[in-house]
C-alpha cells in the first residue's frame, strides 16, 4: 500500500521535472520524446556522423590506402592538410614490417622499395577559413 | 587548421582526478588500518569521502567530453566496451575466488564441522523464502532494463524512463529485503566457515547491486535530461550490462548457495 503511495509520488515528480516532449518543437522528440544523434550530436561525433552521411567513407583515414600504380610518374597520392604525412609503405604483401617516413610537400618520394607517394594537399571539410 | 584532429581518438586532457583518486585509495586503505588496529576512524571516512568525490568529478568529466563536446567518436565507443567487457570479466573472477572458497570447504566437509554441510549446528535460511523472492526480483529487475533499453533504441522517452525506474525500484527492494534478511539470520560471519563463506560471498554480491543501482540511478537520471539519444547511450548499456551479471551472480549464489548449501 506505501509503496504504491510512494511510488505515484516519485513518478508524479519525474512528470514534473521532465519537459512534455510537444514544449521543445523538435521532429522526432515531439514523436517520441528521445533524441536522436541527428538532432543532438556533436564535436568530433558529429564530424563522424556527417562524413558517413555524405558518403564519405574512411573520414578518419584508418584504413590502408594506396593509389596504384605508385610509380615515378605515377605516384601513390597522399591527401594531407598539413605540410607533411608520416606514410607507411607495406613494401611488399607479406612484409613483416611498416617502412615508416615522413613525405614532405613538394615532388613525389622514394620508399626504399621502389613505391613512389606524393604529397596532396586538401582541405578539410567546412574549414574553409582558418582558424588559428 | 590547428585544432583540427586528423585520427578519431580521444586524447584526455590533463587531469587530476587519477592522482586524486589514487591519494583517495591510500587514505581508505590506510583508514581501514587505523580503523582495524588503532581504533580511529578519521582517515577512513576521510577516505571514503575522497573516492567518492574523486568518481563523482571524473565520470562527471568523461560526460562532459561525451555529450557536450562530442569526443565519443565510434572508435572511442568500441574501446569503451571493450573495457567493460574486460572489466566485468575481471569481476567474474573475483566471484569465481568466493565461490571456490565455499566449494572448497562444502564440498569435503572437516571433522570439526561434523563432515556434513551445512555444519553442526548451523541453521541455513530457508531458500525458498525470502531469497526465492530475490531472485524474482532481481530476475525482474532484468526484464525490466531491457525494456528501458528497447523503449531507448525506440525513441521512447517516458517508456524508457518508466522501466528505468521500476528496475531501479527492484534494485533498492533487493537491497532492503536482503538488508532484512542479514538482519534476521540465526548465524554470523563468526560462525565458522560457513558464516565466513555466506557473509563475504553474498555480502560483496549486495555490494555489487548497490553499485550497479547507483549506476542506474544515474543513468534514470541523465536520461530525465536528454543525455541520451536513439542510436548513442553507452553508459546506459554499460549499466544494463553490469546489471545482467550482477543478476547473473545472484542466481549462481542462489543455486550452489542457498539451495546446495542447505
Amino acid at each position: 500500500m506505501a509503496s504504491r503511495l510512494l511510488c505515484r509520488q516519485i513518478f508524479s515528480s519525474v512528470r514534473r521535472a521532465v519537459v512534455p516532449p510537444a514544449a521543445t518543437g523538435v521532429r522526432h522528440m515531439a514523436v517520441g520524446g528521445v533524441p536522436t544523434d541527428d538532432e543532438q550530436a556533436t564535436g568530433l561525433e558529429k564530424r563522424e556522423l556527417d562524413a558517413k552521411k555524405a558518403g564519405i567513407a574512411d573520414p578518419f583515414s584508418m584504413e590502408i590506402n594506396t593509389t596504384p600504380p605508385g610509380t615515378r610518374d605515377s605516384p601513390c597520392m597522399v591527401p594531407s592538410i598539413y605540410e607533411r604525412r608520416l606514410v607507411g609503405c607495406v613494401c611488399e604483401e607479406d612484409a613483416t614490417y611498416i617502412q615508416w617516413m615522413w613525405l614532405e610537400k613538394g615532388d613525389a618520394q622514394r620508399c626504399e622499395c621502389g613505391h613512389w607517394f606524393q604529397l596532396q594537399g586538401v582541405t578539410p571539410p567546412g574549414a574553409a577559413e582558418a582558424h588559428h | 587548421m590547428a585544432g583540427y584532429q586528423v585520427h578519431p581518438w580521444h586524447l584526455v586532457e590533463p587531469s587530476p582526478w587519477p592522482l586524486v583518486g589514487g591519494s583517495a585509495a591510500f587514505t581508505l586503505t590506510v583508514g581501514l588500518v587505523m580503523w582495524f588496529h588503532y581504533n580511529s576512524t578519521v582517515l577512513l571516512v576521510l577516505g571514503l569521502m575522497l573516492v567518492v568525490v574523486t568518481m563523482v568529478q571524473w565520470w562527471r568529466d568523461v560526460i562532459r567530453e561525451a555529450t557536450f563536446q562530442g569526443c565519443h567518436t565510434s572508435y572511442v565507443l568500441a574501446g569503451l566496451r571493450r573495457g567493460m567487457v574486460l572489466f566485468i570479466i575481471s569481476e567474474v573472477f573475483f566471484f569465481l575466488a568466493f565461490f571456490w572458497a565455499f566449494f572448497h570447504s562444502s564440498l569435503a566437509p572437516t571433522v570439526e564441522l561434523g563432515v556434513t554441510w551445512p555444519p553442526v549446528g548451523i541453521h541455513p535460511l530457508n531458500a525458498f523464502a525470502v531469497p526465492l523472492l530475490n531472485t524474482a526480483v532481481l530476475l525482474s529487475s532484468g526484464v525490466t532494463v531491457t525494456w528501458a533499453h528497447h523503449a531507448l533504441m525506440e525513441g521512447k522517452r517516458m517508456e524508457a524512463i518508466q522501466a528505468l525506474m521500476f528496475t531501479v525500484m527492484l534494485g533498492l527492494y533487493f537491497t532492503a529485503l536482503q538488508a532484512w534478511e542479514y538482519y534476521e539470520a540465526p548465524f554470523t560471519i563468526a560462525d565458522g566457515v560457513y558464516g565466513s563463506t555466506f557473509f563475504v560471498a553474498t555480502g560483496f554480491h549486495g555490494l555489487h547491486v548497490i553499485i550497479g543501482s547507483t549506476f542506474l540511478i544515474v543513468c534514470l537520471g541523465r536520461q530525465v535530461v536528454y543525455h541520451y539519444t536513439s542510436s548513442h547511450h553507452f553508459g546506459f548499456e554499460a549499466a544494463a550490462w553490469y546489471w545482467h551479471f550482477v543478476d547473473v551472480v545472484w542466481l549462481f549464489l542462489y543455486v550452489c548457495i542457498y539451495w546446495w548449501g542447505s
